[in-house]
């Protein structure tokens, strides 16, 4: 089956069962149902002996599959469940027909700076003076390219960036009016296996592996366990899934039809998602035009990791 | 008997996850009302079994779900309840002309076309997007079994397609 095939199977699915919803009372009727034909069984087998025998109706035990004692295994059931979808959403080959765009909104006193392969995000410290300081940020990303744009919270284009697998970095500078580029990283793309578990504030989506984006990091984020479904949520019009990390670092709201992620925020940072198709008006977005007059620079390397 | 503590335990669970699995459910019957049921049937056997599952009752559910759909639950009813279904669907796409919309009907109304295994299997993985072990779980057969089912499903749905796609052609051609 070729890949849009699949692609179109899965968008007919979706539409056709988008509007589905649980008729009222369906529990009740199963229940009824369920305990016509109990009844019908018992005087069948009473009849044999002329005996029938009154009484509850045996409903000992309720509080067995659906009691409450049982509540926290369903809901674990249920999260895993939920987890493993979203985690098939965010893989090959479904995620890399699509389109990625996002904008993530930062707290005060943060600095996004680019480097030669990859981002390099802080907070606290010399943010408020620094000028990498990042408001909020632009990206977009398809078959491990990607393009981001950064601005002050005044709207103030502070630079863009891209990297793709062949052509490698390319990062325009508005604070100074440079520009430099440098070569592809080795690296993986989007869709493939989830790296694990990262934890920490320094987020680098291009280092170690070019082009992993958000997919790759949402993945790499359940794979660290110890999440919980916590109910819908409207987000963007969408009556979303809720996950929340047990740490309270880490949120995410997941459409229910597709399984890919709506909004995630991390501490006080919020990142809202839209994926769409590839066409030629979104490809363009991910490449960077650098304006007439920009000096070339060399490539900035990004420093040692700092121990916590 | 609507205060029983079953019942409002099951309301709970189904508002919390009934209706992924009645979307489930109405991909593997082909339609609303028969998903429904099979959901509603589902249920049933969840309250029969109920002292019997431990943990997991959605994954009973969902097996249950699909076994019943994979052995052809109510198979002829709902096949001669689909018959009509289709060929006014089929007409009424003819005639709207958006070609987007009609392909992805005319994909769901070859699905429902599909023997019950099949289409038991491709709702698994591409629906479900389970894996072909995942698959063989749910279903209780084996590996390579759904492999079988998921390759002649595949194979009859693009083969349906080519003839669907060839009778369109043929009448845009006719004056």
């Amino acid at each position: 089956m070729s890949t849009d095939l699949e692609q179109q199977l899965r968008g007919a699915m979706e539409r056709f069962t988008g509007d589905v919803r649980v008729p009222p009372g369906l529990a009740l009727k199963a229940y009824r149902h369920r305990q016509r034909r109990r009844m019908t069984g018992r005087v069948a087998a009473a009849a044999g002996t002329a005996t029938v025998v009154a009484g509850g109706l045996a409903i000992a035990g309720a509080a067995g599959a659906f009691g409450s004692a049982s509540h926290a295994p369903v809901q674990t059931a249920y999260t895993a469940y939920v987890i493993t979808r979203v985690e098939h959403a965010l893989a090959a080959p479904r995620i890399g027909n699509l389109v990625e765009a996002d904008r993530t909104v930062y707290p005060p006193d943060r600095t996004l700076q680019p480097f030669a392969h990859g981002l390099l995000g802080t907070e606290g410290g010399a943010g408020s003076s620094s000028p990498w300081r990042a408001g909020y940020t632009l990206g977009w990303m398809y078959r491990g390219s990607m393009e981001l744009s950064s601005f002050m919270a005044s709207g103030q284009r502070v630079f863009d960036w891209a990297m793709t697998p062949a052509n490698g970095t390319t990062a325009v500078i508005y604070g100074n009016d440079t520009w430099w580029t440098a070569p592809a990283p080795g690296g993986q793309g989007g869709g493939g296996p989830a790296p694990g578990c990262i934890r920490g504030s320094q987020i680098d989506l291009g280092g170690g592996g070019a082009g992993n984006g958000w997919p790759a990091f949402i993945r790499s984020q359940l794979a660290c366990g110890a999440y919980t479904v916590a109910g819908r949520q409207v987000v963007d019009g969408i009556s979303t899934i809720k996950i929340t990390g047990d740490s309270g670092q880490f949120t995410f709201w997941v459409d229910p039809a597709t399984y890919l992620p709506v909004q995630m925020t991390m501490g006080q940072k919020r990142t809202e998602f839209h994926w769409l198709a590839p066409t030629p008006a979104n490809l363009a977005k991910l490449k960077v035009t650098v304006p007439a007059g920009f000096r070339q620079v060399p490539a900035p390397t990004a420093p040692a990791p700092q121990a916590p | 008997m609507a205060h029983d503590p079953a019942v409002a335990d099951l309301e709970s669970f189904l508002a919390e996850r009934g209706e992924p699995l009645l979307r489930t459910a109405v991909l593997l019957t082909g339609s609303r009302e028969a998903g429904e049921d099979l959901l509603q049937a589902g249920l049933e056997r969840l309250l029969r079994h109920r002292s019997a599952i431990v943990g997991d009752p959605e994954g009973y559910l969902r097996r249950t779900l699909y076994n019943l759909a994979a052995d052809g639950w109510r198979r002829q009813r709902a096949w001669r309840l689909r018959l009509p279904l289709l060929q006014s669907e089929t007409a009424l796409a003819v005639e709207d002309g958006t070609r987007e919309v009609d392909t992805r009907d005319a994909l769901i109304r070859l699905l429902v076309q599909l023997p019950p295994r099949q289409r038991a299997v491709i709702v698994a993985r591409y629906w479900e997007q389970l894996s072909e072990a995942e698959t063989a779980v749910v279903l209780g057969c084996s590996v390579g079994s759904v492999k079988a089912s998921a390759s002649r499903g595949l194979q009859r749905l693009r083969g349906l397609s080519g003839i669907s796609t060839d009778n369109d052609l043929a009448e845009e051609k006719t004056p």
